[in-house]
């Protein structure tokens, strides 16, 4: 009795978390790059000097930097600034 | 003429354009607060720094004492922009992992010689003297660069809470996409607080900013005086400077005419033409700045430097304001 109950559980389970990944993984891809898509923006948004767009806060929002290394790092690369040339971008 | 109603402010800011003897006027008015018993700070923000030679001595970034009631410091911008970002830097280098070094040094170095580096540093430090000295003086009296140099740091606060307030939306919908995402995750918890240290930078620069907008624009505790010579340059200068700041909402408190000529020119013809274009100028200020207050200073015979030279402006100023 007890045995076909944790059958019945377990199957119930199983099917809970397929119909999830069946779903939700789309929306979820969709949200982790519209998370992602933000989170550049905002880096723009922070460090565009870099990329000769003058930004009236440059000075403040390298205090940012700290708190965001493998961000900026990820995004860096995103943004084709993998092989920089030597001396920044000026 | 009307009585100044900007002798009792507690934050003055003397301005105007290059020449027209705003260090003088600074210091006097300093002297003389000090000498009626008010702790005063005199501070300058010109980098040309003429405060200490005016007092004949060597201000730094530290208050030095003058006399019994009167203090002085120069802010060096440049000197406090390369100290700040080389605390970040510092910080940057003890959190950053090996292989992100070399890209953070150089993210470190673009802000070092990016445009605006010394301003900010400029308004930090003003910033941060007008929000924690105050408690310790009566008066802080700034002696400010020429008029665009100013303008631009007292216009400041808005711009920069502008684009802090715009950076801080843009990370709040990132944080709300990032909770989202997270919660769509198998084991992500709906209730996870994200204590987000980007964003909370950001607020506290954000009340920075805010409480010094807050500071500058309260016609109670700030003034901007003016410095001019009754000559056609200085008129059009502080004319477009005021306009400026009264768009800004920054009270403006008066006018100082400086350089005066005697009233008794007449006897050289050359000094009666002065003294005629003079009084014409006069009618002009009059006429373009009828609601602010004036002070009157005249020409002395010699250079403003020295405690000698300076008392006496200081006598005529006291005299001025009756």
């Amino acid at each position: 009795m007890s045995s076909l109950w944790q059958r019945l559980r377990n199957g119930w389970r199983r099917f809970n978390e397929l119909y999830d990944q069946f779903f939700f993984s789309p929306f979820r891809a969709v949200a982790a790059r519209r998370h992602r898509d933000e989170e550049d923006l905002f880096l723009l948004l922070c460090f565009s000097d870099m990329m000769g767009i003058p930004n009236p806060v440059n000075y403040y929002t390298l205090e940012l930097l700290p708190a965001m290394l493998e961000r900026f790092h990820a995004w860096h690369l995103r943004q084709g600034m993998e092989k920089s040339p030597p001396g920044g971008f000026r | 003429m009307s009585e100044p109603h900007w002798l009792d402010r507690r934050i003055l800011f003397f301005g105007g354009k290059g020449g027209v003897g705003k260090t003088t006027c600074a210091t006097a008015f300093a002297l003389l607060a000090s000498e009626a018993g008010r702790r005063t700070l005199l501070v300058s923000t010109d980098p040309a720094h003429s405060t200490g030679d005016i007092l004949e001595t060597e201000l730094g970034p530290s208050e030095r004492r003058i006399t019994e009631h009167l203090w002085a410091l120069e802010i060096d911008s440049e000197k406090a922009a390369a100290e700040y970002i080389d605390r970040v830097r510092i910080h940057l280098l003890r959190v950053a992992p090996e292989h992100l070094r070399a890209e953070m040094e150089r993210q470190v170095e673009i802000a070092r010689v990016s445009p605006g580096a010394e301003e900010a540093a400029l308004f930090d430090r003003v910033a941060e003297l007008v929000l924690t000295v105050r408690d310790q003086y009566d008066l802080v009296v700034f002696d400010t660069a020429p008029t665009g140099h100013t303008l631009r740091l007292l216009t400041l606060p808005e711009l920069l809470q502008a684009w802090i307030d715009g950076l801080l939306e843009r990370r709040k919908r990132v944080n709300e996409l990032s909770t989202m995402w997270r919660q769509m995750t198998v084991g992500g918890s709906p209730d996870e607080e994200t204590t987000d240290p980007v964003e909370k930078i950001l607020t506290a620069r954000r009340r920075k900013f805010f409480q010094m907008r807050e500071l500058l624009l309260s016609p109670g505790e700030t003034a901007f005086v003016f410095v001019l010579l009754a000559e056609r340059l200085p008129i059009l200068e502080t004319a477009k400077a005021v306009d400026m700041l009264h768009r800004f909402k920054v009270p403006v408190g008066g006018l100082v005419v400086n350089r005066i000529l005697p009233q008794d020119s007449g006897d050289h013809p050359f000094l009666a033409a002065r003294k005629e274009q003079e009084q014409r100028y006069m009618k002009e200020i009059e006429a373009t700045f009828p609601d602010l207050p004036r002070l009157e200073l005249p020409l002395l015979p010699h250079d403003v430097v020295g405690s000698d030279a300076l008392q006496e402006i200081v006598d005529h100023l006291r005299h001025a304001i009756g």
